[in-house]
């Protein structure tokens, strides 16, 4: 059974830790070790010690930081270190980089759109601004270590964004956990609004015990839920709020497994779903239905073994679709799903 | 300073009152507070458009950077209009279109100014305080502020947010300080290009608020058919005009006319369409969801159409909006492109709404003992509650007829992005450039 990276660092940071995922991610870590030696060695260039994937990892490890951020800062990292005297040159190593990257893990959406997008930076800063290529090459190392500001500044903007849908006296109702929707919240306390926050517990990584801990900090009244519990309590909500691990060509999310149930169940009340997202996840997939993307796993203990007959449906993420979103909070603005395509065409025009 | 006075020369007033638009503004506002008609959208709208193109007119702009004092200009102006009447969101639409004129008017000249070596400074607003002077720039340097100047921010521009001067290094090779001389010259027929440009522009946006109803109503015949029963709520002139344009056509259709309590504009609706030879039948509000499963569509007007697709229209409307949706009767909105309004509401029912005077249901003769404050524990038993407006959600609106087309409730974004630019939605003078 394959694990997928991406959400075993995502329970890293934010999950309950217990002693199997501990053992499971020592396995993986050395597993990755392994893969960025053979990096070393296929690269073809004879002693350099560096490898695109450790630089990624060891950004990552950083919770605070997202997987797209490090995977733009893990390429400018390339292009410092690289040894390139023309543009096409830069390219052409960069490209191996970002691709080395994806296939690194294929799971992580945000990753593959980082990558994307500073490739997609890349091509069109080359061809028309510079004739000298240091220049050219120094803006580029520039711009990707300020795009960690961006990602910062990103979530700021979002949670600006949002305080307006958040009045007082409302009831919130958040899934796992998200830094985003964490700033989101974390401005509204500031902001001395009065509100209640309904959290779901976010099996198997159980994030949402996480985000309870974060905001009975900040003094904002708590109610923790069992996943099953939502449709239970959806009368008393008055909007849903939701991360996003990536936004999809038709303005659907891919998310944490769990969000499509309680998407539908919001739906069905008429309750508005809001998702907080930053626009370099959006992504160039379009899924037909829930199993449509590549699959990413996750380990789930039960607590009790379980007979080796009995199948466990261990997807770590699932996909809803655009018409149960009411609205998505990103730092390109406050979007309806129809405007997410119209985003990413004129992205890739 | 009268209000009949303002009416006739709004003009005149702001023209002796150059060096000092606030008084004159002052008077603008109270003046506004006036257009309490539902209706008076169109009229409002117009009024800001001319006003503002008086404020440019009269404004004074420096040799450099134009379009930032027009800008600022504008702005100021805008924010005092708008925190006058928030309801009146047409107000607030037209302070936008008109920035959004200016930036696109000042885009086009200076692209239009690439032609050689010779390179005024790029007037992009975001950088007066980073650049005094000029500094000259590579044509493909232009050219990427300009790919990131108009467009609302996308993800192209995430990677370039810096501005362009600041990120080009000193190194930049083509056309020296030399022809710095033949530049002065250059800017001065520039400035006056400018604002002769941008008021072109707003007239021809007062032309299109003028003619808003003619180019609605051409579109009639195409959705009004043969022997169709129409419903309607209110009265809006740009249904009148509608209906009237498909009885031109010779479409021989019924309407009915729900009254629209407490104002009972549909009498007078109804009025002038028997006057026009349509047949007529006027129902109460409370009647809607009776009659509805024997009409064909539902055509309405509205106050204002929200970035979402929501429309603030006048009170009972939701009403029609179920009952459309209960029955699958298409529902279409009859809306000026002045109407769009950038914003989200997330509190319309609240924030967008006006709530009027308890006299319009209720005779304060019959029912002054239970509204009144003097006795008892001083808090009537009896409240009366008179919205001006309803919300009515984009998942119930089939269609919008615009004077640019007819649209559905997902696609108003892109008509904002046409229209707005994202910077000026919320209209204040910044003090300094950036965030």
């Amino acid at each position: 059974m394959s694990m997928s990276a991406y959400y075993q660092t995502r329970a890293a940071h934010h999950g309950v830790v217990t002693s199997d995922w501990l053992a499971q991610s020592q396995e993986a870590a050395t597993r990755a070790v392994v893969t960025g030696g053979q990096e070393i060695v296929d690269g073809g260039k004879s002693g350099r010690a560096f490898s695109v994937i450790d630089e990624f990892n060891n950004w990552r490890k950083q919770p605070d930081l997202a997987e797209a951020v490090a995977a733009i800062r893990a390429l400018a990292a390339v292009i410092r270190n690289s040894e390139a005297k023309t543009m096409m040159e830069l390219e052409i190593e960069l490209k191996k980089a970002s691709d080395s990257l994806k296939s690194w893990d294929t799971t992580s959406i945000s990753l593959t759109a980082g990558c994307d997008l500073f490739m997609r930076y890349v091509t069109r800063t080359s061809a028309l601004e510079y004739e000298d290529f240091n220049s050219a090459r120094s803006r580029l190392i520039e711009r990707a270590e300020k795009f960690g500001e961006i990602s910062y500044k990103a979530r700021k903007i979002i949670a600006m964004l949002s305080q307006d849908f958040i009045f007082d006296g409302c009831t919130i109702l958040v899934h796992g956990f998200s830094r985003v929707v964490m700033e989101v919240l974390k401005m509204a306390a500031q902001n001395k609004k009065l509100f209640r926050v309904l959290c779901t517990e976010g099996r198997p990584d159980r994030s949402g015990l996480r985000l309870a801990n974060e905001l009975a900090k900040l003094d904002v009244p708590v109610k923790l839920l069992i996943d099953s519990a939502v449709a239970y309590t959806m009368d008393e909500v008055d909007m849903v709020f939701v991360g996003a691990d990536g936004v999809v060509e038709s303005g659907g999310i891919i998310n944490m497994m769990g969000t499509y149930q309680i998407a539908l169940v919001a739906h069905s009340m008429n309750k508005p779903v809001y998702v907080a997202a930053e626009s370099y996840k959006f992504a160039r997939l379009y899924p037909l239905d829930q199993k449509d993307m590549g699959p990413a796993l996750r380990p789930i203990d039960f607590g009790v073994p379980i007979p080796s007959k009995v199948e466990v449906e261990t997807s770590a993420r699932d996909y809803t679709p655009p018409q149960y979103l009411t609205l998505l909070f990103t730092d390109l603005g406050v979007l309806t799903p129809s405007v997410v395509s119209d985003e990413l065409i004129q992205l890739y025009l | 300073m009268s209000l009949s006075q303002l009416m006739l020369g709004p003009n005149v007033v702001l023209c002796n009152a150059a060096s000092q638009t606030y008084p004159s503004c002052n008077t603008f506002t109270h003046a506004l507070s006036f257009f309490n008609k539902i209706e008076g959208s169109q009229a409002t709208a117009r009024q800001t458009a001319e006003l503002l193109r008086s404020v440019i007119s009269q404004q004074r702009v420096p040799y450099t950077n134009q379009a930032g004092a027009l800008i600022d200009a504008v702005k100021a102006i805008g924010e005092q209009l708008i925190a006058a009447n928030p309801v009146e969101l047409a107000v607030g639409n037209i302070v936008r279109r008109v920035l959004h004129i200016i930036r696109e008017e000042d885009l086009s000249l200076t692209t239009a100014a690439i032609g050689g070596l010779n390179l005024s400074a790029v007037s992009d607003d975001e950088n007066d305080d980073d650049r005094d002077g000029d500094s000259t720039l590579s044509a493909a340097a232009v050219a990427a502020a300009a790919r990131s100047t108009l467009r609302p921010p996308s993800l192209q521009t995430l990677l370039e947010d810096t501005p362009v001067s600041a990120a080009v290094p000193q190194t930049s090779s083509s056309g020296g300080d030399s022809e710095g001389k033949s530049k002065s010259a250059d800017k001065s027929s520039r400035s006056r290009k400018l604002k002769h440009d941008v008021i072109e522009a707003v007239n021809e946006l007062i032309q299109d608020i003028v003619t808003c109803h003619e180019q609605i109503a051409e579109q009639a015949v195409e959705h009004i058919h043969q022997n169709e029963v129409i419903l309607t709520l209110g009265s809006s002139r740009t249904v009148l005009e509608f209906l009237f344009a498909a009885k031109e056509k010779k479409r021989s259709f019924r309407v009915f006319v729900a009254e629209g309590a407490p104002r009972y504009q549909g009498h007078l609706l109804a009025k002038e369409l028997v006057a026009r030879g349509l047949q007529t039948t006027l129902i109460t509000d409370s009647a809607v969801f009776a009659m509805i499963s024997r009409v064909n569509m539902v055509i309405v007007g509205a106050h204002a159409v929200m970035a979402n697709g929501g429309v603030i229209a006048p009170v009972g409307m939701n009403l029609v909006a179920l009952a459309a949706q209960k029955h699958a009767v298409p529902f279409v909105v009859l809306a000026g492109s002045h109407k769009l309004c950038p914003l989200y509401p997330h509190n319309p029912e609240v924030l967008l709404n006006e709530l009027r005077s308890p006299s319009e249901l209720l005779d304060f003769g019959e029912f002054s003992d239970c509204m009144d404050f003097g006795s008892g524990s001083g808090s009537p038993l009896l409240h009366v509650v008179n919205p001006a407006f309803d919300y009515v959600p984009p998942k119930l609106v089939s269609l919008f007829i615009t004077d640019a087309g007819g649209h559905n409730p997902s696609y108003m974004y892109r008509l904002i992005a046409d229209y707005y630019s994202a910077d000026d939605l919320v209209v204040q003078r910044r003090a300094t450039a950036g965030n």
